[in-house]
């Protein structure tokens, strides 16, 4: 799932290559969706420190 | 010196460089990963992230031409991998409370990330300043199509997938552990039923 953001832009820069604008501003959107909606399922991690 | 190139193509190189710049961060991150075996936690992994949405405006510019448009993608995606990288500033800033990684030049990769999203933000707003970019040029004039650029996206491109492929690998299907210490589908077998051994 962490991966997501990744195979979206993925296939967003494929898109700009084939000269897809508009499928890659949409993939783009879902990758930034997705990256954000994954912060927030870990902007509580605790990464091994005392705070 | 009359190159034959429009101001709109001047800047579509200067996207080109700013593409090679953000694989060098990737690169440099990758590199951390594999040779020194600094496996990125998630909160890396989302910053990762954020550079190559960064990458996806960069690269519209070079392949379409300069847009305001592209230039509010890098500055939005910049945004988001700011958050992300602010957040673990914070969680280390307290003096003697430990860091996550390694130190490169005196600051923490984490670090590093909301310095260079900010220079992001900073660069696509002085970018912006220059209008005679977004002049449509007319339907029958040809496009100039950079090598450099073709270049900086594919390699951008491959980085990318790169990194979805390590992502699965560190992480499986699921979220990741937030203190990760090895490749879950290579630990536990899954890489090696998948590929038959």
């Amino acid at each position: 799932m962490m991966s997501l953001p990744f195979f979206g832009v993925f296939l967003a820069l494929a898109a700009t290559l084939m000269g897809q604008r508009m499928a890659a501003l949409a993939l783009w959107v879902l990758s930034v969706a997705t990256m954000l909606v994954l912060f927030r399922l870990h902007v509580t991690d605790p990464l091994n420190i005392a705070l | 010196m009359d190159t034959g190139l429009t101001l709109a193509d001047r800047f579509r190189v200067l996207n080109a460089l700013g593409l090679l710049a953000v694989s060098a961060v990737l690169i440099a991150a990758f590199f951390d990963q594999l040779v020194f075996n600094d496996l990125p936690c998630p909160l890396c992994l989302l910053q990762r992230a954020g550079f190559v949405c960064v990458a996806a405006g960069l690269a519209l510019n070079v392949k379409f031409g300069p847009r305001p448009s592209h230039y509010a993608i890098m500055i939005l995606s910049s945004l988001a991998g700011g958050a992300v990288s602010t957040r673990q500033t914070l969680l280390h800033i307290i003096p003697g409370e430990g860091a996550y990684g390694d130190a490169f030049f005196g600051l923490h990769f984490y670090a590093w990330a909301l310095v260079l999203f900010a220079v992001c933000v900073l660069g696509s707003a002085v970018l912006l300043l220059f209008d005679g970019q977004f002049e449509r040029q007319s339907a029958d004039a040809p496009l100039h199509r950079p090598l450099l650029g073709t270049a900086a996206i594919v390699l951008v491109l491959l980085l990318a997938l790169a990194n979805g492929v390590s992502t699965v690998l560190e992480c499986g299907s699921g979220l990741c552990a937030d203190n990760p210490t090895s490749y879950q589908l290579i630990q536990d077998g899954t890489l090696n039923r998948l590929i038959g051994r």
